[in-house]
């Protein structure tokens, strides 16, 4: 018999199904949640992220650092808290059953927790070509044409396809984490087609959370905004000129979020990123398998599994691989512009920074050069090149004590 | 009956994982008893990874129980392959990666969970050494130059309470041949943040104009001159001790090579350590508590490959000329590029194999960090 206290709802994938809009609406509405015996325990945006990325012994350019002991001061967030919880990360769809297990007991799976697993899902055809520009914004050089071949590799051997089938393979992502679940307490919620009302995937997510009745502020959208199809292969194109010389500690601040986020995610109107038309059968294919397969395992599905079916092949096929040049010209043009005016503003700041330390070291040098200050320095250097002024030294600055060696 | 057949294969798979506990050596393939249900001791099987590391532990010296529980229990960190199921265990699915025979992993992902298990032990052992605190009456010093000279000397003789730093110090240089120091470099990088594997970023370090500034000897001299003054800036080539002596401490700092095999274990734990304890702490922990152990394990050293050859004659000479030129002391000359004698000539990069074989060693020593590890090391 159960003896579960609260109910933990954790969220772990699928990338690119709205888990930023989410995570960004929950963590900015925390005392609202929690009003309503909901904790949402995080004390910086990125909160959960790190606690993955420490649940899975995951570096991740340096910011694995931030994240030592994450998951466990999480976890027991969790534990302290009176009320129901919510962790929501992506990547820990990737986890493996070793770290799904310690997961779910340090959240008190079958003591006082009763966990409801949550998985966001969208067709395949839309995912595919996501997933590459989302490498593609993680510095991955490779053309879309090898990232496909890869990725339809059986074998599936290497780090693209590793990562791709580990967020994105919808049964075995819940046969990791669902092993130990009741399939009642396994939601599935489905990403509604293209066109559709932009609050209709808002409103499964909050009957997945159990978030009725809570008025939420939504607005301040955190967007994860996608890229045309040129767009993404100057991005790849710059990836492959500056990988080797750029550190990803100005990679990410630089190429992701000033090129793509701020600046290329604007060119709306150039042609967007697809699935080739003679990749579509095999994704097409794999879906309805998909489909079959949640269906018969009896989750709770919150929308519909149709949702899962990917619209019909592109017809003007835009491939990024053989872009339009004057497109990727012209994006480079977009790109150069933002980088100039960035290092305008920098130069800027960098001036008035120079200004303030100036001020600071003339008015230092001031201080110093009172009469006082120049006799007592001069007094000190006198003393300190005899023994016996050095014993002086000693003697006065224990009496005034303290053993700074300054004047 | 089907349901029968899925739970004999079940049943013969959670027989491998008893007989590997047990210390057995059998093959996935050759395989064939069923355990008993009291023997299904997991709530999943363990993946192919773990299964066949603890094989071949077995295979070499039987571990001790709580090693064999910790590989079976243990995740590949980082990005890669998932936990893989045996062939043969599982009806054909259309999800999930395909099914594999253990023996035919590739060592590279054996090296994997592995290093979770090594990473884990270097953390466990703790801080490395006690520091006194530092000494009032000491000599200024800042050791700079090959990592692999520098660093060792720079942590004894802050353990010493000779922490470096501090007004009109003496700067030492210290270097080697130019070969040596592209490898101590890696090694050292290896040891502490990261670094690409050795083909990489040595070609990538090949194609530029000049020599890492980290072991540009006579760049780092000259950066000091107008800040000390160039009778405190020493480049010393000839002898360690010389480095020390002039940088405060009389006692030699004996500095054992690390084989190419142990550098690129040390690479392939080094992420792993550092999800588990700070920057700081990571670079203490591999330097002091794993690069010991590592030591105590010989084998083939690094080698630039012959082909460079050109590359390197090429950079000495400028070096040496730069050095030549500087207004500071310069002990001993900068070698030439060596040509290795046959059977000392090294290898051109690591071996899979071998660092599996090394961190199978590795598991099955005395724990990193006890007595008896540090004895073993000396």
């Amino acid at each position: 018999m159960s003896t579960a206290t609260r109910k933990v709802h954790l969220h772990v994938g699928t990338p690119k199904t709205g888990t930023s809009y989410l995570q960004h609406v929950l963590y900015h509405n925390r005392p609202k949640l929690h009003r309503h015996g909901i904790v949402y325990p995080a004390d910086r945006f990125d909160a959960h992220f790190l606690a993955a990325l420490d649940l899975m012994r995951m570096p991740w350019g340096g910011l694995e650092a931030q994240a030592i002991g994450a998951w466990d001061a999480l976890a027991a967030k969790v534990r302290r808290a009176h009320g129901d919880a919510i962790i929501s990360h992506e990547i820990l769809a990737t986890a493996s059953r070793a770290q799904i297990g310690r997961a779910l007991e340090s959240l008190g799976h079958g003591t006082d927790s009763e966990i409801h697993l949550v998985l966001s899902v969208r067709d395949l055809v839309r995912q595919i070509p996501a997933e590459w520009q989302e490498n593609v914004k993680h510095r991955a050089a490779l053309g879309y044409c090898r990232f496909l071949d890869q990725i339809r590799d059986p074998r599936r051997e290497g780090r693209i396809p590793t990562w791709f089938w580990g967020v994105q393979e919808i049964p075995d992502i819940l046969d990791r984490w669902g092993a130990d679940l009741p399939p009642e307490h396994i939601h599935v919620v489905t990403v509604p087609p293209a066109g559709g009302s932009p609050e209709l995937l808002w409103k499964r997510f909050v009957a997945a959370f159990g978030l009725d009745g809570i008025d939420l502020q939504l607005d301040g959208e955190r967007k994860n905004p996608s890229l045309g199809a040129a767009e993404t292969t100057l991005i790849r194109r710059i990836n492959r000129a500056a990988n080797e010389e750029l550190e990803p500690a100005h990679y990410r601040p630089l190429v992701r979020e000033l090129l793509a986020h701020q600046t290329l995610s604007r060119r709306t109107a150039t042609p967007r990123l697809a699935l080739p038309p003679d990749v579509h059968a095999w994704a097409t294919g794999l879906e309805e398998a998909w489909i079959g397969e949640i269906r018969a395992r009896g989750y709770d599905v919150i929308g519909d599994l149709d949702d899962l079916r990917g619209v019909t092949p592109v017809i003007d096929f835009a491939d990024p691989d053989h872009p339009d040049e004057a497109v990727v010209a012209s994006a480079a043009v977009d790109a150069l512009k933002a980088v100039l005016l960035d290092h305008a503003r920098l130069q800027r700041e960098l001036a008035q920074r120079d200004g303030e330390l100036r001020d600071t070291q003339r008015q230092m040098e001031k201080a110093y050069l009172r009469p006082t200050y120049r006799l007592r320095e001069k007094l000190v250097r006198r003393l300190e090149t005899g023994s016996t002024g050095r014993l002086a030294m000693k003697a006065y600055r224990r009496a005034r004590g303290r053993s700074s060696r300054s004047a | 009956m089907a349901e029968g057949a899925q739970r004999e294969r079940e049943a013969r798979a959670w027989g491998w994982v008893a007989h590997l506990r047990d210390g057995g050596t059998t093959p996935w393939s050759a395989w064939g008893s069923a355990a008993g249900a009291d023997e299904q001791f997991g709530r999943y099987l363990p993946g192919a990874q773990q299964l066949e590391l603890l094989r071949r532990l077995n295979q070499r010296r039987l571990p001790a129980p709580e090693l064999a529980d910790r590989v079976l229990a243990a995740s590949a960190p980082g990005r890669g392959l998932p936990d893989l199921g045996l062939v043969g265990v599982l009806p054909a699915s259309a999800f999930g990666p395909p099914p594999v025979d253990p023996a035919a992993l590739p060592a590279d992902e054996l090296v994997r969970v592995a290093s979770a298990l090594i990473a884990e032990d270097v953390v466990a052992a703790g801080d490395p050494v006690e520091r006194r605190q530092p000494r009032l009456l000491r000599r200024r010093y800042r050791l700079l130059g090959d990592p692999e000279l520098a660093n060792p000397l720079r942590d004894a003789l802050v353990a010493d309470g000779r922490p470096p730093g501090g007004r009109r110090s003496t700067v030492v240089v210290a270097g080697t041949d130019l070969e040596s120091m592209l490898v101590h470099l890696w090694t050292a990088r290896s040891l502490g943040a990261g670094v690409r594997p050795w083909p990489d970023w040595l070609r990538l370090e090949l194609g530029r104009a000049t020599v890492p500034g980290r072991i540009d000897l006579a760049e780092l001299a000259a950066e000091w001159v107008p800040r000390v003054g160039s009778d405190r800036v020493h480049v010393v080539l000839d002898d360690p001790r010389r480095a020390g002596r002039l940088a405060g401490r009389r006692r030699h700092v004996p500095i054992r090579p690390l084989s190419a095999d142990a550098i690129e274990l040390a690479r392939r734990t080094a992420p792993v350590v550092g999800t588990l304890v700070t920057p700081e702490q990571r670079t203490a922990l591999m330097w002091q508590r794993l690069r010991p152990v590592l030591a105590a394990h010989p084998g083939p050293p690094l080698r630039v490959p012959r082909r460079h050859r050109p590359w390197l004659t090429d950079r000495t000479d400028d070096l040496r000329r730069r050095l030549a030129a500087g207004d500071y002391a310069v002990h001993g000359v900068l070698a030439d590029p060596v040509e290795h004698p046959a059977g000392r000539a090294g290898v051109r990069g690591p071996d899979d194999d071998r660092v599996l074989a090394l961190a199978v060693e590795l598991l099955l020593g005395p724990r990193i960090g006890t007595a008896q590890a540090e004895r073993e090391a000396t």
